[in-house]
C-alpha cells in the first residue's frame, strides 16, 4: 500500500479543461488534483477520454477551455516544452527505446553529455547507476536494450522520465504488454518513485495492480470524470458499473441461439500454453456457435489465436479439429482443415490495400478461380461478387481497390477471405476495431448469420461489453488462464469486465 | 517492499550482453582472413610479396575510404549507391580542373572535394526534405554522374599535369601507399565520430528507431544531408586518389565500386535494416573482400568466373553473419 499522502503539497490542478474535435466530446470539464507522493489511478473504457486528458497533460494538445496548473504556476498554452520545463513527463504506451544502443545511452537519448566533444559514457553510465540505485533496480547500463526483457525495457523507459526528475510522472498502461511475474518489479518501482515526493497518474485497467499501489481511482466516462473513488472501499462491481454508465449496460443482447453442444465439438482445445502470454487455456468450440474471448490488452487473447491458426507453436496442449487430434498444426495444415483466421491489424496484416476487393477475396484460394495454373478473371469477378452480396460488402465494384472501402467493409470482405476459402472455423481477432457504431452492428449481424449456417466462430474482442452482443457463449483470460466461462443469463457487459478486471 | 528488485528475466538480460553475435561476426571474419592467408600463401605465387601486400592495401583504400562512410549510412536506415561514378567523375572534375581550367593542382583537388560534399548532400536534401527514398536519390546521382564523367571527356582520360603533390597522393610514403595512410586516419576518424560523438550515436538512434531519435529532439534532417554529404566527400577523396595514382582522370574508372563498398558493409555485420555496425567490422570487412579479389586474380581464375566466385562468397559471409546473429538473438530471448 502507498504511504500516507495527506501532507503532500498539491502538484498538479486540472481546473475545468475541455477539449472537443470535430464531431467528438473527448473532454468536458475535467477537474483534478493530485499531491506529492501520491499514486493516482486513472480507469475507463476505450473512448472515455483518458487518452485526451493524458495529452492535455503532457502538452501535446492544448484545450479548449480550463486551466492546468503545476506547483502553483500556470501551464498556460505552453505545449511539449512548457509541460517539460514544468516537470511533467509521460511514459507513453509504445516503448520508445533504440534497441541497439546501451541501456545508458537510452536514458540520455539526444540529450548525450559531452565532454570536451566527446560523448561521456563515464558521466552517462554513473548517471544511470544513480538512477536505479535509487529505485533498487538491476540493470546493466552497458547492455544494449534489445538484449532485456520487456519488463526490463518498461523500467528503462520510466527510469528515463525519472532522471529528468519530474514533478508529475504519467505512465500510460506499463504493465499491458507484461506477463504476471514482471509486473511486481514495475509497480514496486513506480512505489518507489511516488515515495520520494513524485506524484504519479497512472492508467491501467487492471483493478488489482491499482489496490497494490494506489489509495483512490478517478473514473472516466464519455469524456467527463464521473468519480473518485477510494479503491480499498469500492468493489469491483461498483467501478465497473462507473466504468459503463447506464446506457452501455442496458445494451439489448439478442435473443438466445440455440446451439448444439452434444455431438463432437469442431475445435477442442486442451491445455493450450504459449509462454509467456498464454499459460493454460481450455475450450470446445461447436458447429453453429459463436465464442467470445475477452479479456485485457496482454491477457493473451491474440496468441491463443495465432496457435490455433498455426502461426505461432504451442509449447503445451493440444488442438483437436473434429476429434482428430492435430499433431502438427502449421499455418498450412490448419488452413486445409478449414481454419481462417482475420487479424486484428487490418490494414498491415488483413488487406493487401491497392488490390480490388475481388483480388482480396480470392487471395486464400485460387485453385477454385483457376483452370490449370491460369487465373480466370471471369471466375474471379463471378466468385467475389457472390460473396459482396453475401456479406453486403458497400463498394462501387469488385475492382475497387480495397483501401477504398470503409473499414467495416473492409473487415466484412476479410472475412469473406475465408468464406471462399471454404473455412468453418473462423478466428476473428477484434473484427470491429476501428469501426463505426453502425459498421459494428452490421458485423454482429454477418457473424451470427454466418454461426446459423453452421460455421464455428472465436470472436476475440477487448472491448469487452460487446461480446454479449454478440456471443453466445464468453470466456475471459486473465493471465494467460480462463478466470471465467459466461453463458446464457450469467453473460452480461457487467459480468465480462468485472471477471476481466478482478483480483 | 523487498530488498532486491532483480527478475529472472533481468539477470538473463545480464548474461545475454553484448551482442554475442556481433563480435563472433568479427572474430570470424578475422579467422576467415587467416585462413585465406594461409591458403593463398601456400597456392597462390607471390601472394605474401611486399609488393602484393602493399598493392592489396592500395586496393583496399580505393573501396575502405568510401565504406567507412557508407557504414554510418547504412547503419541509419539508407543506402548510397552512387559510389562507383562518384569517384569516376571526380578522377575527370580534378584532371579537368588542373589540366583544362587552369585551376592548379591545390585549387582542383579543393573544388572536386567540395563538389562532392554538395551532391552528396543534394541526395541527402531529397531522402530528409522530400522523402525521395535514399536508393533512388543515389540512383539519380550515379546515373547523373556517370554519364556527366564520360561526356566531358568523351570517355577519353584527361591526363594530369605532372605535380610533386600527386604523386605522393598517388604513391608512397616511407614505403607505404599514400591512399592506404589516409584510409587508416579515415579509419580512426570514423571510428571515433561513430562511438564518441554526438552526431554518431544519433545515427544508430535513427537507424534503430526513428520516431524514438524524433521525440527525443534529434534533428532528423540535418542527420541524413550530413550522411550523403559524407559520403560524398569520401567519393571526392577516392576520385582524387585514383587520379593520381593513375595520372589521369577518366570517366568510366571504378566501374562497380558501389557494390564492393556495400558488400565490405555489410560482410563487416552492418545491418541493411539500419540500427546495427561497426567501423571495425567494415575494416574486416574491406580486407576479406580485397584479399579474395587479389587472391583470384594471382590464382590465375579466369577474369569473368572470377566474379562468379566473388558472387558466391559475398552472398555466403553474409550468410553465416545473418545465421549467426539470429541464433545469438534467439538465446537472448528464450
Amino acid at each position: 500500500m502507498a504511504a500516507d499522502v495527506a501532507s503532500g503539497s498539491t502538484v498538479i490542478v486540472v481546473d475545468g479543461v475541455t477539449k472537443h474535435y470535430p464531431g467528438v466530446r473527448a473532454l468536458t470539464d475535467a477537474h483534478l488534483s493530485i499531491r506529492a507522493g501520491e499514486i493516482r489511478a486513472l480507469l475507463g473504457r476505450n473512448g472515455a477520454g483518458k487518452s485526451t486528458l493524458i495529452r492535455v497533460l503532457s502538452g501535446v494538445e492544448r484545450p479548449d477551455a480550463g486551466t492546468v496548473t503545476v506547483a502553483g504556476e500556470a501551464f498556460g498554452d505552453g505545449g511539449v516544452r512548457r509541460a517539460a520545463e514544468l516537470g511533467i513527463n509521460t511514459v507513453h504506451q509504445e516503448l520508445s527505446l533504440v534497441a541497439e544502443l546501451s541501456v545508458a545511452e537510452n536514458l540520455y537519448l539526444g540529450r548525450w553529455p559531452r565532454r570536451g566533444g566527446a560523448v561521456d559514457y563515464a558521466t552517462m553510465r554513473a548517471g544511470a547507476a544513480d538512477v536505479f540505485g535509487r529505485l533498487g533496480l538491476d540493470i546493466d547500463p552497458d547492455a544494449p536494450v534489445g538484449s532485456l526483457s520487456l519488463a526490463s525495457r518498461q523500467l528503462v523507459e520510466i527510469c528515463r522520465a525519472v532522471r529528468e526528475q519530474p514533478r508529475l510522472l504519467i505512465l500510460d498502461e506499463p504493465t499491458s504488454a507484461l506477463a504476471a511475474a514482471e509486473v511486481d518489479v514495475v509497480l514496486e518501482t513506480v512505489t518507489r518513485i511516488a515515495s520520494a515526493g513524485v506524484a504519479v497518474l497512472y492508467v491501467s485497467h487492471r483493478l488489482e495492480e491499482i489496490r497494490r499501489i494506489s489509495h483512490s481511482a478517478t473514473v472516466m466516462r464519455d469524456g467527463r470524470i464521473v468519480d473518485t473513488v477510494d479503491v480499498g472501499d469500492a468493489d469491483t462491481g461498483t467501478i465497473v458499473s462507473l466504468m459503463l454508465g447506464d446506457t452501455a449496460r442496458a445494451a439489448e443482447r439478442p435473443p438466445e441461439r440455440n446451439v448444439d453442444r452434444d455431438g463432437t465439438p469442431l475445435l477442442s482445445v486442451r491445455g493450450l500454453a504459449v509462454p509467456p502470454k498464454v499459460l493454460d487455456v481450455s475450450f470446445d468450440l461447436h458447429a453453429g456457435e459463436v465464442l467470445g474471448i475477452g479479456g485485457l490488452m496482454g491477457s493473451g487473447r491474440t496468441e491463443v489465436l495465432r496457435a490455433l491458426a498455426g502461426f505461432d507453436p504451442a509449447a503445451h496442449g493440444t488442438i483437436s479439429v473434429e476429434g482428430r487430434e492435430i499433431a502438427h498444426p502449421s499455418a498450412a495444415v490448419m488452413k486445409r482443415l478449414g481454419i481462417g483466421m482475420t487479424p486484428e491489424d487490418r490494414k498491415d496484416e488483413g488487406v493487401v490495400p491497392l488490390l480490388g476487393v475481388d483480388e482480396n477475396l480470392v487471395l486464400s484460394k485460387f485453385s477454385t478461380v483457376s483452370s490449370g495454373p491460369t487465373v480466370r478473371p471471369g471466375r474471379v469477378r463471378k466468385a467475389a461478387e457472390r460473396l459482396i452480396e453475401r456479406l453486403s460488402i458497400a463498394t462501387a465494384s469488385a475492382r475497387t481497390p480495397i483501401v477504398n472501402l470503409s473499414g467495416g467493409n473492409q473487415q466484412k470482405a476479410v472475412i469473406g477471405r475465408w468464406l471462399h476459402a471454404g473455412s468453418r472455423i473462423l478466428l476473428l481477432d477484434e473484427p470491429t476495431r476501428g469501426v463505426d457504431v453502425q459498421a459494428k452492428a452490421e458485423i454482429y449481424r454477418l457473424v451470427r448469420e454466418l454461426a446459423d449456417g453452421g460455421a464455428a466462430i472465436v470472436f476475440v474482442s477487448g472491448e469487452l461489453e460487446e461480446l454479449p452482443l454478440v456471443c453466445d457463449r464468453v470466456l475471459t483470460l486473465r493471465e494467460g488462464r480462463v478466470a471465467a466461462e459466461l453463458t446464457g443469463a450469467d453473460l452480461t457487459t457487467d459480468s465480462v469486465l468485472s471477471a476481466a478486471m478482478a483480483a | 517492499m523487498t530488498a532486491t528488485q532483480t527478475t529472472p528475466q533481468q539477470r538473463r538480460g545480464r548474461v545475454g550482453r553484448p551482442f554475442a553475435g556481433r563480435s563472433l561476426n568479427e572474430i570470424g571474419l578475422i579467422a576467415a582472413i587467416v585462413v585465406l592467408y594461409v591458403v593463398l600463401g601456400s597456392t597462390a605465387a607471390g601472394f605474401l610479396s611486399l609488393d602484393n601486400q602493399l598493392g592489396m592495401l592500395r586496393d583496399a583504400a580505393t573501396v575502405g575510404i568510401a565504406a567507412w562512410g557508407v557504414t554510418l549510412v547504412i547503419i541509419a536506415g539508407e543506402i548510397d549507391i552512387s559510389i562507383g561514378p562518384a569517384v569516376a567523375f571526380s578522377s575527370v572534375l580534378v584532371a579537368k580542373g588542373a589540366a583544362e581550367w587552369g585551376l592548379g593542382i591545390g585549387p582542383a583537388i579543393l573544388l572536386t572535394l567540395a563538389a562532392g560534399a554538395a551532391w552528396g548532400a543534394l541526395a541527402g536534401w531529397l531522402r530528409a526534405r522530400f522523402d525521395v527514398p535514399s536508393f533512388i536519390a543515389t540512383l539519380g546521382i550515379w546515373s547523373a554522374l556517370g554519364g556527366l564523367g564520360l561526356y566531358l571527356t568523351d570517355a577519353l582520360p584527361v591526363v594530369l599535369p605532372e605535380s610533386g603533390l600527386m604523386n605522393t597522393l598517388g604513391g608512397s610514403i616511407l614505403g607505404i601507399p599514400t591512399p592506404a595512410i589516409i584510409m587508416v586516419v579515415l579509419f580512426f576518424v570514423f571510428a571515433y565520430v561513430a562511438r564518441y560523438t554526438g552526431y554518431g550515436r544519433s545515427v544508430y538512434a535513427v537507424g534503430g528507431n526513428a520516431p524514438a531519435a524524433r521525440m527525443a529532439g534529434i534533428n532528423l534532417a540535418r542527420v541524413r544531408v550530413l550522411l550523403f554529404a559524407t559520403t560524398g566527400l569520401l567519393s571526392a577523396i577516392t576520385g582524387v586518389l585514383l587520379a593520381a595514382r593513375l595520372g589521369s582522370g577518366n570517366g568510366g574508372a571504378a566501374s562497380g565500386l558501389e557494390f564492393d563498398v556495400i558488400a565490405a558493409v555489410v560482410i563487416g555485420g552492418t545491418a541493411l535494416a539500419g540500427g546495427r555496425g561497426t567501423m571495425l567490422g567494415t575494416l574486416l570487412g574491406v580486407g576479406f573482400i580485397t584479399v579474395i579479389s587479389n587472391g583470384l586474380v594471382l590464382l590465375g581464375v579466369n577474369s569473368f568466373l572470377q566474379n562468379v566466385v566473388r558472387g558466391v562468397i559475398i552472398v555466403a559471409a553474409v550468410l553465416v553473419n545473418v545465421v549467426i546473429t539470429k541464433r545469438a538473438r534467439a538465446t537472448r530471448e528464450t
